[in-house]
């Protein structure tokens, strides 16, 4: 909320510096994000009085001024026709002005000129912001105004003005009178009353209009009050110019009254003219189903029929808290007004303006919640300033019509209970003196107190409240650290699965990959990038209803497009080598629409390129989260279509794919802006891969031999099609007693070896825990490894 | 044959001292102490010394064996040891050429300042707790104490997946869910991803919050300010001071958002802090009874802290890292220094 410091001290004597007010605020709970001093708004633009005007040498409409700023005279050239003795605007070398023009020293048509002279618009006034300026022309001031003042001071344009934060828990502070009150609390002093002052002319506002309201839950209380004989025509400077301080533009003397209510006492207020209200009725109800209002702004409106809605005698003509109809507003020839001050319900104004998009300052007000006590306020200070400006002529008596309400509500407390909340000492006299500068009423009754809560706090519902209110204001200076004194002893934990996530992020990083975070909304144009199948169960993504872009619209069910996005970034920002990892959750409707929530899965990306890097690369980092996990997994030929088909496996458990690893499909790479250089990526549900109690068992050590180890190797041709998983499968299910090792370490091709044919080199381990192994029990085991790879996968030894 | 012996043995240490390798020693063995060597045949001719000489000749004869001996020896040892000096003097490699093998990777800034966090309130009792990113508007929103159509939801920009479900604005509403399970004491911490929809030069629409949560019997303010001081000295430095300033937040009252002494200047004033020395990382409060009461705790008999806050924040001011965006753009050379 904007506060002009000019327009608070209508209310409060403000004896101290904006900042050191602001910190005040600051310190009771009111923020101030910014400190606005108009008179900064422009720099170096000066009061100067023009002391000679002569011919420009080489320029029919040009003049060359001689310009004193007090106690110096400066040289400037201007075409406008000014003569000596005129004070006026001048900027000077270095100024900006409003526009965005800097001003420098320079030379017009060969004589040097040091600055310029300045109408409004460059300082960014208008002739509302200011008296007695012509739009057109330059600034002139009155002979005597004191020569090289900053020429917004010298326009009166020099109020400062905060831009104080305002919390949902306090409406009631959406105004500059409520405002005071809390300034008031900060600096320690008094708040003034709003000034009620007005006389009615006799007639009677029941003879002028009628209110009914049809729906008091949304429309609590409707006061209405009648002015005639009303005259339109500007306000005064004072009103203009504060509420163009606080951002709205002034309009005419009835428009702007209401504004300045809406900005004074936080009351929304509304104008209508009488010549609109059919049958001189107000009627607040429901809107029909489908029922259409054009509104001030000019957009056609379809209601609903929960939407609020003002209407005369047949037609809505105004949607409720939120603007009038077009042709009920104020104009030139309007005679005759009806003002309306209401409490609308602030859930349904909030509603209503977000489903028919309509917004003002009135339902901007509305929304945040309007308390019982400032509808009257409102009226009689509107109805003041219609007086004190003589714009019509005001009719005895106010309609007003509301529920019943309680206008006061009682809080039992004791200081014991604050200071327990609070964990500090609460001296009872403190507290009462604190809740009495607040207007809460504190009543002793001997064993508790009672607090009297007034109808404009409607914030505060209990103790905790109260305690609120007290500390604030007391200082939280006063509450001294402590850790659980009289609470119970816990013990901190991480649960399983977090520690599981940790050691798989361990492991990465020991593999030498570096960790990245990426967004969980991706473009919902990733199933095409990926090329995948149009029944691909990945396609099924949670949608934004309001994402931020198309690119960030759909929460993901791999992180394969994060990670292929990722390496395109570090590829176009010169990264030679990038190996990198992911642990995030993925989101797994279980029906689309949704009806619950989506699964999260845990899931880990690898993703990597650059010099040195292969499959293999990436199986390692695969490999070895296995290993850290004590998973023997299989790796068997991928078909998924973003990939490498002749270079990418997936990752079985138990024979159930958990992921996948490989080279990136050419394709896929050009489709995100990373070919012509080799990319690997991987992919690892963790959730299927985690089984908590596994996780925390503790696997025990095995026992291992103390006798020599015997080593062979075998050489063995096979059909090409055989894989090198498939032979060690061979000879893993053959289950051979003494072997405690084997591995792959060469396969090649040749003429010799035949078409179609490759020889795979195999070593082996041997170990006996009770002896050691003799050249007949390894041969015997060779042996039935021979057999096992002639029957598995027609080996023949070469 | 004196003669003739001293003869053989200065000959042949005098080829054992010139000897430069242990090859050349080796003959000089087999030329003197060979069977067919000259000390070896020394001995044989020992059959035609008379028979009173011999035992005098061969004492002289096992003399010079020994002293050949002992100089071969002598000098196999030095020359053996001289060419293993050689042999690793020509090993010499240039040490200041580059380690083979794999560089370890790192762990991301957040995820490390995450561990530390997590580390800092198991220390003082807290139990680390997840839940879901897309979340029901009634854990986000409803029993903290913000209805639908609450003006206090215009405080977070939220990312809607259906009128009943959200991206969750705040890891809070793990809290809810804890609250309506849990019996008390219940003293836990929610890291996790949050979303809010607004994307700008210093706005990111997923960070990551770290919610904290404790109920129990006698929980107050004073409570809080020690944990939250606690773990801001432990996170920034031991001289860290906290100061808290009234704020609101829709389920805790009372309310307060939480400053802590800048880190750069150690709240002397400086750019980071805007000369004022403090810098804001969080807000927090005690638990509204109303949010107690919803979620099925008893307001009467317990009370409560929460608190929150960006483990972002925290990771830039402890690295001086200049803008949010840099930690999800992933860039290498930004990553590699978090080892």
């Amino acid at each position: 909320m904007l506060a002009p410091i000019s327009w608070l001290k209508d209310y409060v004597d403000i004896n101290v510096s904006p900042s050191v007010l602001a910190k005040k605020l600051v310190a009771i709970g009111f923020e101030v994000e910014d400190i606005i001093y108009q008179e900064k708004q422009v720099s170096n633009v000066v009061v100067g009085k023009i002391v000679q005007v002569e011919k420009h040498p080489n320029a029919d409409r040009l003049r060359v001024t001689q310009i004193d700023i007090g106690g110096k005279t400066l040289q400037v050239v201007t075409n406008v026709p000014v003569v000596g003795g005129e004070v006026v605007a001048l900027s000077l070398d270095g100024a900006r002005l409003a526009n965005g023009l800097e001003i420098k020293t320079g030379e017009l048509r060969g004589v040097k000129s040091e600055g310029m002279l300045c109408g409004l618009e460059e300082l960014g006034l208008t002739v509302d912001s200011v008296e007695g300026q012509d739009e057109k022309d330059i600034i002139r001031f009155n002979d005597g105004t004191p020569l090289g003042e900053n020429a917004l001071v010298a326009l009166g344009y020099n109020d400062v003005i905060l831009d104080v934060s305002i919390t949902a828990n306090r409406p009631d502070c959406n105004g500059i009178f409520k405002l005071a009150k809390e300034v008031a609390v900060a600096l320690g002093t008094e708040c003034r009353e709003p000034k009620i002052n007005y006389k009615s002319v006799g007639g009677n506002v029941n003879d002028d209009v009628s209110v009914e309201v049809k729906n008091q839950a949304l429309c609590p209380r409707y006061m209405a009050a009648s002015v005639k004989n009303v005259k339109i025509f500007p306000s005064s400077q004072t009103i203009k110019s504060r509420l163009l301080a606080v951002g709205i533009r002034p309009i005419n003397n009835i428009v702007d009254i209401t504004n300045y209510v809406l900005t004074e006492i936080g009351q929304p207020m509304h104008a209508f003219d009488k010549r609109e209200l059919g049958g001189n009725k107000i009627v607040v109800r429901n809107a029909k189903e489908d029922e259409i209002i054009v509104s001030l702004d000019g957009k056609e409106n379809h209601l609903k029929e929960d939407m609020l809605v003002i209407c005369d005698a047949e037609k809505p003509c105004a949607v409720a808290g939120i603007m009038g109809g077009l042709n009920s507003g104020i104009k030139d020839d309007t005679s005759e007004i009806v003002f309306e001050s209401a409490k609308f319900a602030r859930d349904s104004v909030r509603r209503t303006s977000r489903a028919l998009n309509l917004r003002s300052d009135s339902s901007a007000r509305f929304e945040k919640g309007i308390d019982f006590g400032s509808q009257e306020l409102g009226l009689k200070r509107a109805l003041t300033l219609i007086y004190e400006t003589g714009s019509g002529d005001i009719q005895d008596g106010i309609i007003d019509v509301k529920v019943d309400y309680q206008k006061t509500r009682e809080i039992e407390f004791t200081t014991r209970k604050i200071a327990d909340i609070l964990g500090c000492k609460v001296p009872k006299a403190k507290l009462v003196e604190i809740l009495n500068k607040l207007g809460i009423e504190v009543k002793d009754n001997g064993k508790s107190l009672v607090a009297v809560i007034g109808e404009d706090r409607d914030d505060i519902v209990g103790v905790n409240d109260l305690a609120e209110e007290f500390i604030r204001v007391y200082g939280y200076g006063h509450v001294k650290p402590t850790l659980f004194e009289y609470s119970a002893l816990t013990e901190g934990s991480k649960p399983s699965k977090i520690k599981f996530v940790d050691k798989v992020k361990n492991t990465m990083v020991a593999c030498g990959l570096d960790e990245a975070v990426t967004y969980s909304f991706i473009s919902a144009k990733f199933a095409e990038d990926l090329r995948l199948t149009d029944d691909d169960a990945a396609r099924n993504a949670v949608k934004i209803m309001n994402p931020l872009g198309e690119a960030l619209s759909v929460m993901r069910t791999s992180l394969t497009h994060s990670m292929l996005e990722t390496l395109a970034y570090n590829k176009t920002h010169f990264v030679k080598q990038a190996k990198l990892f992911e642990v995030s959750k993925v989101y797994i409707p279980k029906s689309l629409p949704l009806e619950e929530l989506p699964s999260e899965v845990e899931t880990l990306s690898i993703g990597m390129y650059g010099e040195g890097i292969d499959f293999f690369f990436a199986k390692h980092a695969v490999e070895e989260l296995m290993r850290a996990l004590g998973k023997n997994a299989e790796y068997v030929r991928s078909t998924r279509p973003f990939l490498h088909p002749g270079r990418s496996a997936e990752v079985l458990l138990y024979g159930k794919s958990v992921g996948y690893v490989g080279e990136v499909h050419p394709d896929v790479q050009e489709t995100y802006g990373i070919d012509n250089f080799r990319v690997y990526i991987a992919e690892i549900n963790l959730d299927e891969v985690y089984d908590e109690a596994e996780f925390e068992t503790r696997r025990k050590v095995q026992p291992f031999s103390k006798f020599p180890t015997v080593d062979r190797d075998l050489a063995v041709v096979v059909d090409d099609k055989y894989l090198a998983g498939d032979l060690l499968g061979a000879v893993k299910a053959a289950k051979i007693k003494y072997l405690t090792d084997m591995r792959v370490f060469d396969t090649y091709k040749s003429e010799q070896i035949g078409e179609g044919k490759k020889s795979v080199a195999m070593s082996f381990s041997f170990a006996c825990l009770e002896r050691t192994l003799t050249d007949e029990d390894v041969n015997a085991e060779m042996a039935k490894i021979l057999s096992a790879l002639k029957r598995k996968v027609g080996a023949k030894i070469r | 044959m004196k003669e003739k012996m001293d003869k053989i043995k200065n000959e042949a240490l005098a080829l054992i001292d010139s000897a430069t390798n242990t090859a050349e020693l080796n003959d000089v063995r087999v030329k003197y102490l060979g069977k067919s060597g000259e000390i070896s045949a020394l001995m044989r001719d020992m059959a035609g010394v008379p028979k009173e000489e011999r035992p005098m000749v061969g004492k002289l004869v096992n003399e010079v064996r020994f002293a050949v001996e002992e100089a071969l020896s002598k000098k196999t040892e030095l020359l053996a040891q001289a060419e293993k000096v050689a042999r690793l003097k020509a090993e010499e490699i240039d040490v200041t050429l580059p380690a083979i093998g794999n560089e370890m990777g790192t762990l991301h800034p957040l995820t490390i300042v995450k561990n530390e966090l997590i580390d800092i309130f198991a220390g003082m009792g807290f139990s680390v707790v997840e839940g879901p990113e897309i979340e029901s508007d009634l854990y986000n929103f409803q029993l903290l104490n913000v209805p639908k159509d609450h003006p206090a939801r215009d405080m977070q920009d939220t990312f809607y997946i259906n009128d009943n479900m959200v991206l969750r604005t705040q890891t809070s509403a793990v809290q809810a869910r804890v609250m309506t399970t849990e019996k008390p004491p219940i003293r836990i911490v929610c890291p996790g991803k949050v979303y809010r929809s607004d994307d700008d030069a210093s706005h990111s629409p997923i960070f990551n919050q770290f919610e904290g949560l404790a109920v129990d019997k006698h929980i107050t303010m004073g409570d809080l300010k020690g944990c939250l001081e606690t773990f801001a000295q432990k996170i920034f430095s031991k001289d860290t001071k906290v100061r808290l300033r009234p704020s609101y937040f829709p389920f805790t009252e009372p309310s307060v958002e939480v400053d802590v002494t800048c880190a750069m200047c150690h709240g002397k004033g400086c750019r980071i802090c805007k000369g004022t020395g403090w810098v804001e990382i969080l807000g927090a409060g005690i638990v509204n009874p109303v949010v107690l009461d919803m979620c099925g705790i008893d307001s009467k008999e317990y009370s409560g802290f929460a608190f929150g806050f960006g483990i972002d924040r925290i990771a830039m001011i402890k690295y001086g890292i200049p803008n949010i965006k840099m930690l999800y753009e992933n860039d290498e050379r930004f990553l590699k220094q978090f080892n």
